[in-house]
């Protein structure tokens, strides 16, 4: 199958002295467009990647199953001692667009010498009174606000699973780099983790500007809350209008209760819903919980492992997860006119 | 240059994954037209809904946020002459984003099928929950399930009480990070739709979106039987030294990582003899932080969405103030020398049928006037 990307060349530029936090952007956005097809070089700093030894680490081999994520469909080239040199030399070559990382000021220079098209990838906004403090994923996530809106009021703030201060910015530096390459003369673009992770939480920005208070976690205070089931845990997730639908579905007249008549009250009374939900949980399964609440519309959704999702039966139908070289990987999440993008293995190649 | 001049978006996008998607489109350049109706609007109009007094559709903080730039155009698509002037407009326009439930453009002939065949340039971005195949195709979700059955939730948690989480409803996380991609695959196929012919359909799965986010975990889960069960760890993570949330003397808390053991050392030298937690109740959180971050210790104070619209340099240009005051969202990068302007607020329901209609299809005043008697342009909402 033909790819969107075929034909162009991109140039993803691992600096020396990068925050892990920015590499993992960088190489999510550059694996993405080479997925679709680009001929993405990842330049490696002399050393390599360190990205190479980073958790997950695969027991077979010890590899990092982070860096085989990151870096599929992607040919690696790990520079010299005389960086600067090497790097002059490759972009002397047909190079449709470049990513780079902050710091770098080795990439910076040429590629604006030679006025590449680029996106660099930074960690805080430009704005910001001390823009090079050390930053870590964590940290993204607490200045963006979304570490403020997970787990209980009373204690402390809780991190989304994963690398969830870098991905976002790995996205929204896929897309700035795909607007580098739909039209000539488009001016270079910044991406810093922080921003898009402050764009991603809106809501925290719009509540606050409405309300004139913060939303923040709330907990066991929240309508949406993941309770135990039968054989693990299941989130209870439904429109604010659906109240009605829920207390038909879990069928126990004192839901019907007049205190529950309105959301505000609901909000309030939000233990007592609860007390009638949980036992009502507990004593079926996820699937049970999922089928009974999916047939009356109401968006409950069971919680799953990544184990499971290997064998969950939407995901095996539209070929989510592919085999890749022995591992099992996930695809791009899309199909294009029908079809997916298998990912193949990063080839590692010569210094030129 | 802009670099989606000269593009067209028909824009179905509802709430955030589509409308978003379509918002991010039109800050790059795209001419963006939000087709609703009065018998289907979006639902942000309700959902944030502030008073009951007429026209409170139009005043929606949530849908202001995610739809300025774009003009507003009523047409029933429950009406014939409605679905035929879609087709009429998809002629000219190079993209369109939907999020309907499953079923829904098919419903009103305006499936890939029949928009190829009224423009063969045309990219379809349908933007779903579980995609537009598969057995689950027709499941609901909110942004907070997919955090469940994506798999996110398994992986996020305190390391006492044993109970996964989610990121809720006042964030919705798997919801905002599918049009930071969803916009970057349409340019993509935009591209290749300009130089081969060829439009494209895009069945964009949030679901897959959100396990997408998580992997890495995928991978290590399937080759490492010891990671089949994943263990909740806090704020704790796999090769990082230390990573806790402090509470500071203010109240507030502070976020820090120490990395590994230069890290260690480094902290043991701030702190000199007294533990983590009793240094930390002895200082202000952004006192701490600056001292941490001078010490070349990743270290922050957990912002919350006070902080966001008080600090402008923060904020950065994920924020756009407008002169009256309003707040709109903004972009998550920046490119040199061309700032976003919101040169529209989001549009009331209708706002811009008829200028809409005129220039883009070529409809008379007459015209209009019939398709506002057969009800097909109405902008009064016929439920809530």
């Amino acid at each position: 199958m033909t790819r969107p990307l075929d034909g162009t060349t991109i140039l993803e530029i691992d600096g020396p002295n990068t925050p892990l936090c920015i590499r993992l952007a960088t190489s999510m956005a550059a694996k993405i467009a080479a997925d679709l097809g680009a001929r993405v070089l990842k330049l490696e700093p002399p050393g390599g990647d360190e990205v190479r030894a980073a958790p997950p680490l695969l027991p077979a081999d010890g590899s990092s199953a982070l860096f085989q994520f990151l870096n599929t469909s992607k040919r690696a080239i790990a520079l010299p001692a005389d960086r600067r040199s090497a790097l002059d030399a490759l972009l002397g070559g047909r190079i449709d667009a470049a990513l780079y990382e902050e710091g770098d000021s080795d990439a910076a220079a040429l590629l604006a010498a030679r006025n590449i098209a680029r996106v660099e990838i930074a960690g805080w906004p430009e704005s910001m009174p001390r823009p090079h403090a050390p930053l870590s994923g964590f940290t993204v996530l607490a200045l963006g606000g979304l570490l403020d809106m997970v787990g209980d009021a009373e204690r402390e703030p809780l991190r989304l699973g994963g690398h969830q201060g870098s991905y976002p910015g790995g996205l929204a530096a896929f897309t700035a780099l795909m607007a580098q390459l739909a039209a000539k003369g488009v001016p270079p673009a910044r991406v810093s983790l922080v921003e898009a992770l402050l764009w991603v939480n809106w809501k925290a920005a719009s509540g606050a500007h409405a309300d004139g208070k913060a939303p923040t976690r709330d907990g066991a205070r929240s309508e949406f809350q993941v309770v135990p089931c039968a054989d693990g845990h299941v989130a209870l997730v439904y429109g604010v209008t659906q109240f009605d639908a829920v207390a038909a579905l879990v069928g126990d007249a004192r839901l019907n209760d007049p205190r529950f008549a309105t959301r505000p009250e609901r909000r309030r009374l939000i233990g007592d819903i609860y007390a009638v939900m949980r036992p009502w949980c507990a004593t079926r399964t996820r699937a049970e919980i999922y089928a009974a609440a999916q047939g009356r519309g109401i968006p409950f959704g069971t919680v799953v492992t990544p184990f499971e999702l290997l064998g969950d039966p939407q995901m095996i139908d539209r070929g989510f997860i592919v085999d890749m070289a022995g591992l099992k990987m996930p695809r791009l999440p899309v199909l294009w006119n029908g079809s997916g993008f298998a990912p193949s293995p990063l080839l590692e190649e010569r210094a030129p | 240059m802009k670099p989606l001049a000269g593009i067209r978006v028909l824009d179905f996008g509802l709430l955030t994954a589509g409308a978003n998607t379509s918002a991010m489109l039109g800050d790059l350049g795209a001419e963006v037209v939000k087709i609703e109706s009065g018998a289907y609007m979006d639902p942000f109009r309700a959902v944030g809904q502030r008073d009951t007094s007429p026209g409170w559709w139009n005043r929606s903080p949530p849908f202001h946020f995610t739809n300025r730039n774009k003009r507003g155009v009523a047409l029933n698509l429950k009406h014939a002459e409605g679905r035929r002037l879609i087709l009429e407009l998809a002629k000219g326009c190079d993209v369109v984003v939907e999020n309907f439930r499953r079923g829904v453009l098919e419903r009103f002939g305006l499936d890939y099928a029949a928009l190829k065949a009224a423009n063969p340039r045309i990219v379809l971005a349908s933007i779903s929950s579980q995609g537009d195949t598969g057995p689950n195709r027709l499941h609901a979700s909110y942004g907070s399930t997919l955090d469940a059955t994506g798999g996110m939730a398994a992986l996020t948690g305190y390391a006492d009480d044993g109970l996964p989480r989610i990121s809720g409803m006042d964030v919705n996380y798997p919801d905002q990070v599918v049009s930071l991609l969803a916009a970057g695959l349409v340019i993509a196929a935009v591209m290749n739709a300009r130089r081969t012919g060829r439009g494209a359909l895009l069945d964009i799965s949030q679901r897959e979106i959100a396990s997408f986010m998580i992997g890495e975990e995928i991978v290590a889960a399937a080759a490492d039987p010891a990671r089949r069960t994943p263990s909740r760890q806090g704020n704790a993570q796999d090769g990082v030294a230390l990573q806790r949330c402090l509470r500071c003397a203010d109240g507030r808390w502070l976020a820090i990582t120490l990395q590994d053991e230069k890290d260690e050392v480094a902290w043991a030298t701030v702190i000199d003899d007294v533990s983590i937690d009793q240094w930390a109740a002895s200082q202000d959180a952004e006192a701490a932080a600056r001292v941490l971050n001078d010490a070349g210790i990743a270290a922050a104070v957990v912002k919350n969405g006070m902080d966001l619209i008080r600090d402008r340099a923060l904020a950065g240009d994920t924020l756009a103030w407008l002169p009256d005051g309003g707040l709109v969202k903004g972009m998550p990068y920046r490119f040199a020398g061309m700032p976003l302007v919101i040169e529209r607020r989001a549009p009331d329901l209708g706002e811009h049928t008829g200028e809409t209609l005129r220039e883009l299809l070529g409809l008379d005043d007459q015209a209009l006037a019939r398709l506002a008697e057969l009800g097909v342009t109405s902008a009064e909402p016929e439920r809530i």
